[in-house]
């Protein structure tokens, strides 16, 4: 861009219309998120604007309609699980490959993290006849596996990425003062990046909170996601309750990853500190 | 709709390892929408007072896989399935279903006219479907009479909403070239009788906008984006009462009858309550309590005269001539051979 | 490990180094095993929930398990049997013994079905045939079949027959491409209204180079917005990114269903605004499909090119314009190229995201903008042809691969630096 000083009046044009462009291109992308919120409160029975008024009418179905609350009990649960299993898995993998030297390394994460690579459909598609053989379609277990293979990429990811971040001197400084190897990694490296961990932990949650694909395959009605749920409304019949629905799975969603976005920035600005320091 | 209790995370640990089992609940599969909340408050909830089997319903849009997939694996989540009569024929000849002798449980004889029992199914529901109009749109007798004034886009500009399925699709076309009802599944089956249907389909397919579910065709006719649209009577009849409007069906034009079996998954553990509960949908009284909710002709005759007289002129009655029912060997036969292929002509059909 | 290569020997510091040589490998090696033990669970969790169910979806696209298992007399029979000809007495006979078996069994449903997919109207020739099968005394069962329903002498019925008798098929792949073998074995196209599915892949690919298109010209302005903007505005700018991005799809998806119905806030708006005087088609078609797609896609084209037009140092455009270049020069000569490994990655990630779609379609379009996923879907739930599905998701597969070393080998990969 041209630089200051030296713009012409059609390049300070140019500059403006630009910036209107972006401001444009951004309302689009902000918002259809933010619409559900006030037509979750309309007091009428279609969704539309102009509201005829406001009502809590369709928070009070969600809660109190257990295909509604069953739905999000679900999807925490199964959330939870997901999260749980893939942060364990993918820290210990993060952490082995930070230390590893071995040449398949590369081949290694690329392996970890290709369920990012393969269209989720087919992803959906090739587990659902692989779990159909095993008995596992229509169970819990079932949808917590299939999650934990979704998010575990992005433990990885965002751990390793921590890592890399990682000045290993201070785990030798520790070493050096006499600390066993175990010793030195919770105490010290585990501190550090543990919001890191915190961050993919996030991450792995909000994946399985969201999901849809999979849990169209795998899910009986017993296991019926928040996601599966709203679908099945918005396909079928499209009752307001789904936009209260979708409020809630928004909330949760943007403010967990929010928080993840915060962590990032603090483990940022922290290791910066340490290094400098 | 009754649903077990959400189940909390350590409830869920637990359930990992045994699988959760409710022995007296059975678990039915069905298109949902408005007709499954019918039948849930005429039917489910009265059955469940009675005996005691709690009912859990599902919902699916006539996915044979499905079944296939949980009875291959044993992996059985539903215990019964609403089929449509293709899908009763089909699932019975792989397997899928149980084989059970109804005449032997259930008297036929109200049932003959709709066609009988299936090997595997019981049939508890007639869904006609026929030409609908806005009688606010068409006041007194301008509106259509029968298919080519669907077809006549001169007379009547305009959208107009179909099925985006070929069954019953393909047969309104035939009538629309001029073929009597009870003809059309003869001339269907015959040769050169898809080609026939397609090339009448053409005429009017820069008009038609497809729906996908029973809802959507409502929409369609109520927002006025189309002016006429071949609809499911039942749903008419719930459109009509919960907005009050005043949709009309054309009887006498023709119309398509599929009849909604009860099917049993084959080894589902929970085949007697299943039976009791197919014995008791398909009694006079339930029927009739199911036809007045719904709307749709009763599949049981001895429930006609238990009906209120509003409900028993809403429907087709003395057209049964005009009707086609989706039964008898040749019809579904000639589905079950060409269905696929069919199918898939109609896909690319619309997408051109 | 420099220890032991440095210091020259002399026989006593010999053993001491080499001591101390063996010592070191000896906690390599103990180091390397435990990073393996880390690693272990999740390589062997994404092996057995990833990689062998994608390669048994694979292999289920050539998997002809399903004749072999029902028709094992028959299939034994076939290879003494060549193209062109009615087959002997002993395929024949082979077929009534396999019929038999299946009588009265969900396998003649199975047959019938696996069969139809090939030749419709083979469904019902085989529930025919089992009902009438012939006795064992009778001599002739070629005769008896023939006589049953003179479509076991069509030369297309006993082609499917004797090419799908293998322990692979290549019938399901061939669908997918639209192709099929004559009674002949020769490759042809299928007749017009059978032939879908090159379209599909035509249409998917279109949608996709289309969302891409408009994902990168939409984009690339709003990036370089940001990257000029101070830090508290192109925070600002990067959370209004970031919020649509970390919500889910699904409500997205909802979100524009509602907003393009014709009584939704754009066609309202619009009216209000005078610019149209009735409601105008927006969803359920392919606009609602391209600007629901191209809204979900976007950030994954803006935040790229971001990061990577942050990095671009002002000095270079600075240095430029002091050599006398115009300023849509330096943009062309010297910004652009430097933005290209940005662009790179947002045109891989958004095109291969884009070819996978489901969900977004299946809620905002019609029946004339699904994608190819939705009939491998389709195929998987509604349609009982897991085969057909596979072979689907197995191009689809062999489409992403490819756009990943093509786009990938255009633009350098090697040379992305995401700061």
């Amino acid at each position: 861009m041209p630089a200051r000083g030296h713009a012409t009046g059609f390049e300070r044009a140019a500059r403006v219309a630009l910036r209107v462009f972006a401001g444009l291109v951004l309302l689009y992308l902000v918002l259809p998120v933010f619409v559900v919120v006030p037509l979750s409160f309309t007091a009428g029975q279609l969704l539309v604007f102009p509201l005829p008024g406001w009502s809590l009418q369709w928070y009070r179905d969600f809660f109190t309609n257990p295909l509604w609350t069953g739905a999000l009990l679900n999807s925490l649960s199964i959330g939870l699980i997901a999260m749980t299993l893939a942060t364990t898995l993918g820290t210990l993998a993060a952490l082995g490959l930070h230390g590893s030297r071995s040449r398949w390394k590369p081949l290694i994460f690329g392996l970890l993290i290709t369920p990012l690579a393969v269209p989720v459909v087919i992803v959906a598609v090739a587990i659902f006849y692989y779990f159909a053989s095993l008995a596992l379609v229509g169970t819990y277990l079932g949808l917590v596996l299939a999650h934990t293979v979704l998010a575990l990429p992005f433990v990885v990811v965002t751990v390793s990425a921590t890592l890399q971040g990682f000045d290993p001197n201070l785990a030798r400084a520790a070493a050096s003062l006499g600390a066993a190897p175990t010793r030195a990694f919770w105490t010290v490296t585990l501190p550090i990046i543990a919001p890191g961990i915190v961050s993919g932990a996030l991450f792995a949650f909000v994946c399985s909170f969201d999901e849809i694909v999979v849990a169209l395959f795998l899910a009986s009605p017993q296991q019926r996601t928040l996601p599966r749920q709203i679908f099945s409304g918005v396909s079928e019949n499209i009752s307001p309750t789904i936009t209260a629905a979708a409020v809630v799975l928004l909330v949760v969603s943007v403010s967990l990853m929010a928080t993840m976005e915060l962590l990032r920035r603090r483990g940022e600005r922290f290791r910066k500190q340490v290094a400098t320091a | 709709m009754t649903l077990s209790r959400p189940i909390l995370p350590f409830v869920v640990a637990i359930s990992l390892a045994t699988g959760t089992a409710q022995s007296q609940t059975l678990t039915i599969v069905n298109q949902g929408g408005a007709p499954a909340d019918a039948q849930r408050q005429a039917v489910f909830e009265p059955f469940t007072k009675e005996t005691g089997i709690k009912i859990t319903v599902d919902t699916y849009n006539q996915e044979l896989a499905k079944i296939r997939a949980q009875i291959e694996t044993k992996n059985l989540i539903w215990d019964m399935a609403s089929l449509n009569p293709i899908n009763e024929r089909a699932g019975c000849e792989e397997g899928l279903l149980e084989k059970i002798d109804w005449k032997s449980l259930i008297d036929e004889k109200p049932f003959r006219a709709i066609g009988g029992f299936g090997e595997c199914g019981a049939p508890y529901l007639v869904s006609p479907g026929g030409l609908v109009y806005d009688a606010a749109k068409f006041p007194a007798d301008t509106g259509p009479k029968d298919w080519a004034d669907f077809w006549d886009t001169k007379k009547y500009s305009g959208k107009r909403g179909l099925l985006y399925q070929p069954d019953q699709v393909l047969e309104v076309a035939l009538m629309a070239d001029g073929v009597a009802p009870l003809d059309v599944p003869k001339v269907l089956a015959g040769p050169g009788g898809v080609d026939r249907a397609f090339r009448k389909l053409a005429e009017i397919k820069p008009f038609v906008k497809w729906w996908k579910s029973g809802d959507e065709s409502m929409q369609l006719i109520l927002t006025g984006e189309v002016d006429m649209v071949y609809a499911w009577q039942g749903r008419v009849n719930i459109a009509n009462r919960s907005n009050k409007r005043d949709l009309k069906i054309v009887w006498p034009a023709g119309y398509v009858s599929a009849l909604i079996y009860f099917g049993v998954m084959k080894g589902s553990p929970r085949k007697e309550e299943a039976i009791r509960l197919v014995k008791y949908q398909l009694a006079a009284e339930p029927q009739a309590r199911y036809a007045e909710l719904m709307g749709y002709p009763p599949a049981n005759a001895d429930a006609y005269p238990l009906l209120s007289p509003e409900k028993r002129a809403d429907l087709p009655g003395e057209y049964a001539s005009r009707g086609i029912m989706q039964a008898g060997s040749l019809y579904i036969n000639f589905w079950l051979d060409n269905g696929d292929s069919i199918r898939q002509r109609f896909a690319t059909f619309v997408a051109q | 490990m420099t220890i032991a290569d440095a210091a020259p020997g002399g026989t006593k510091g010999g053993i001491a180094r080499d001591a101390l040589k063996r010592a070191v490998e000896r906690s390599q090696r103990r180091q390397a095993v435990t990073m393996l033990v880390l690693m272990a669970p999740s390589i062997l969790f994404v092996a057995a929930l990833f990689v062998l169910p994608i390669a048994l979806f694979l292999f289920r696209s050539v998997d002809n398990g399903e004749i072999r298992h029902l028709l094992p007399q028959t299939v034994a029979a076939v290879p003494d049997w060549t193209a062109g000809e009615l087959p002997g007495e002993p395929v024949y006979a082979a077929l009534v013994e396999d019929l038999r078996t299946l009588k009265d069994t969900p396998g003649v449903g199975l047959l019938g079905r696996r069969l139809n997919y090939a030749v419709p109207g083979f469904r019902g020739l085989v529930t025919k045939t089992v009902r009438n099968l012939p006795a064992t005394e009778v001599p002739s069962k070629k005769d008896a079949l023939i006589a049953i329903d003179g479509k076991w002498a069509e030369p297309a019925i006993l082609a499917v027959l004797r090419q799908q008798s293998g322990r692979l098929t290549d019938f399901y792949l061939l669908t997918a491409l639209d192709l099929e073998r004559t009674p002949a074995d020769q490759l042809q196209r299928v007749s017009g209204e059978q032939a879908i599915f090159l379209d599909l892949y035509g249409r998917t690919l279109l949608i996709s180079l289309g969302v891409t298109l408009l994902c990168l010209v939409i984009g690339f302005p709003v990036a370089a917005v940001m990257a000029a903007a101070s830090p508290a505005v192109a925070n600002l700018l990067l959370i209004l990114v970031l919020v649509p991005f970390w919500t889910s799809l699904l409500v997205r998806s909802t979100a524009w269903v509602i907003l393009l119905q014709n009584e939704g806030l754009v066609n309202k708006s619009l009216m209000a605004l005078g610019l149209v005087d009735h409601p105008l088609p927006l969803v359920f078609n392919r606009t609602g499909v391209m600007v629901a797609m191209v809204h979900v896609l976007l950030p994954y084209m803006i935040l790229p090119l971001y990061s990577v037009m942050k990095g671009i140092s002002i000095n270079h455009l600075r240095a430029a314009a002091s050599l006398g270049a115009s300023p849509p020069r330096v943009f062309r000569t010297v910004y652009l190229p430097l933005t290209m490994p940005g662009v790179a990655a947002g045109c891989t990630l958004v095109f291969i995201l884009s070819v996978g779609f489901y969900v977004t379609p299946a809620l905002v379009g019609g029946p004339r903008d699904q994608m190819i996923g939705y009939f491998i879907a389709y195929f998987t739930n509604s349609a009982v042809n897991w085969g057909l599905a596979s072979a689907l998701g197995a191009l689809l597969l062999l489409l992403v691969a490819l756009s990943y070393l093509v786009l990938g080998r255009l633009v350098g990969f090697d040379r992305l630096r995401v700061r």
